[in-house]
């Protein structure tokens, strides 16, 4: 139990010494959200010139632990005095009711079986704590269409063979197997699709 | 030989967060999975738990046991539909009924704990009042529930550092020590005890034995989150920031259980009076409850009932 200000740079960041880069990566995002200027769940209990401090601090570590130079001289710098804090960056794996079955992968969502119908896309995606805008922006898919996908508004997307490409650049930019997620997906749209008709008119 | 109830108190400083909503269906994805599970509302005011697990007058209450009616609540325990699942239901039958004195929560808890079952879930009113989040105490394994709002993050920390003193206020011996933590309480103290943390570094100033039950105090300590309410990526990464401050400020490890997204079919449940783990497994919702179930029972390393055999 040490102050943020005596943290090691693993401390500061959350990550037991042995984070791959990815996983660096992906602590400094998440810790630079949770200390960034407007967030939800530190302005009540950092203000000015601490919260700068902290972010300072956050920027650091990640400048020396991201670089694989630097983290070397500053891992032997560290000594090998203490073990790697006990803490757990990622999400806890998925467990179930049955013997707790262990995944090291984070945000994984093995657990559903079943075929990948919108709602699941978009659980799978906020478990990844990725939002709509990001997928468009990095796939090119306008996030109308992404929306949709996730809603099954089938008669609202355009002709199949785009909503095929939607899906697989979807689940490749969330992690998923793209090409089983769209055949999953697809399957859904085919039994689906012939029952919705676009609605020009409200009521009968 | 009979094992003690695992006790859960859920709790989070701010009304309407879903604390109700939340051991309705946790008790119910629990009780559905074979555990023994009592239910219990300790909030003689604001009292519904029973309504959420369709039960619409439980007759006998924990107001029976407050007005000395009934000296143990075994007697109060009620049946619901959802098999394996009892509740003490907590109504306000008289206006101005007294909420239970600190002796009669402590006892409360205890008899809760010794129940015959193998989860009792408490569901805590609003507040950090010690009426309210003395109950936290009953359990190590507490669930602060939030929604991502300002004002219910706000009231959780000043909920986990309410409980957080209480506990440690029994846990110090020396008087004099016991004194700074109860200035520490009091959020805006002239001494600038503003984290447990900066509390700690008084504490062990003063006297570094009662700095190591401290440190022990504090690691014992490990409340569970979950985020209610959840409607966007930011929302669901809100449980990580919060267990992020916890860490940071106050030296206590959270473990992060998981969220509930915000869904209408959650919201029909509630207006069905049935939990919506039960009457819609299917809904997004459900699936997220049963999810956060899963991961409170694995952390506390209660075997599968299914598995127990008969013996």
């Amino acid at each position: 139990v040490k102050p943020l200000f005596e943290q090691d740079h693993y401390e500061v960041l959350e990550v037991p010494r042995d984070t791959g880069p990815d996983g660096i990566e992906r602590a400094y995002r998440l810790i630079l959200s949770t200390y960034g200027e407007d967030s939800l769940a530190t302005y009540s209990m950092v203000h000015g010139a601490d919260s700068a401090a902290i972010r300072e601090r956050v920027e650091t570590a990640y400048r020396v632990l991201s670089d694989a130079e630097s983290r070397r001289s500053y891992d032997s710098s560290l000594g090998g005095g203490r073990p790697s804090p006990d803490l757990e960056f990622d999400e806890t794996p998925e467990i179930s009711m049955e013997p707790p079955k262990v995944s090291s992968e984070p945000f994984d969502d093995l657990d559903e079986a079943g075929d990948y119908d919108g709602a699941r896309l978009r659980r799978a995606r906020l478990r990844r704590g990725v939002d709509l805008d990001e997928i468009a922006r990095r796939t090119k898919v306008g996030s109308n269409y992404l929306t949709y996908l996730e809603d099954e508004r089938f008669a609202e997307l355009p002709p199949r063979v785009y909503v095929r490409g939607f899906v697989m650049a979807f689940a490749a930019c969330i992690g998923l197997d793209a090409v089983s997620v769209a055949e999953s997906y697809m399957r859904r749209y085919d039994a689906e699709r012939p029952r919705q008709r676009r609605r020009f008119y409200r009521g009968t | 030989v009979r094992r003690q109830a695992i006790a859960i108190p859920v709790g989070g400083g701010k009304g309407g967060v879903g604390k109700t909503f939340l051991v309705a269906n946790l008790a119910t994805a629990l009780a559905r999975a074979g555990y023994r599970v009592v239910a219990a509302d300790v909030d003689l005011e604001g009292a519904n738990l029973h309504t959420c697990v369709g039960v619409p007058d439980p007759g006998p209450s924990l107001a029976d046991f407050v007005a000395r009616r009934s000296t143990d609540i075994r007697e109060l325990l009620v049946d619901t539909p959802i098999p394996n699942l009892r509740i003490l239901a907590a109504t306000h039958g008289s206006f101005g009924a007294p909420q239970p004195r600190q002796a009669e929560r402590v006892r409360l808890m205890r008899q809760l704990r010794e129940l015959d079952a193998d989860f009792v879930l408490v569901d805590l009113g609003a507040g950090t009042h010690p009426a309210v989040v003395d109950y936290f105490m009953i359990g190590e394994a507490g669930i602060v529930v939030i929604t991502p709002e300002p004002t219910s993050i706000e009231n959780a920390y000043s909920f986990l550092r309410a409980a957080f003193y209480r506990r440690l206020e029994l846990a110090m011996l020396s008087h004099q020590v016991r004194e700074v933590v109860a200035l520490a309480m009091d959020e805006r103290n002239e001494r600038g005890i503003r984290t447990p943390l900066d509390l700690l570094r008084e504490v062990r100033a003063l006297d570094p034995e009662e700095g190591a039950r401290f440190v022990e105090t504090m690691r014992a300590f490990r409340p569970r989150l979950v985020v209610n309410e959840a409607r966007t990526a930011e929302d669901v990464k809100l449980g990580f920031s919060v267990r992020s401050v916890c860490r940071k400020f106050f030296g206590i490890e959270a473990e992060y259980l998981g969220y509930v997204n915000h869904d209408e079919a959650a919201r029909r449940s509630v207006r069905s009076r049935r939990p919506v783990v039960e009457s819609n497994p299917g809904s997004d919702a459900a699936i997220y409850l049963e999810r956060v179930a899963r991961k409170l029972v694995a952390g506390l390393g209660r075997p599968d009932p299914r598995a127990d055999g008969a013996s």
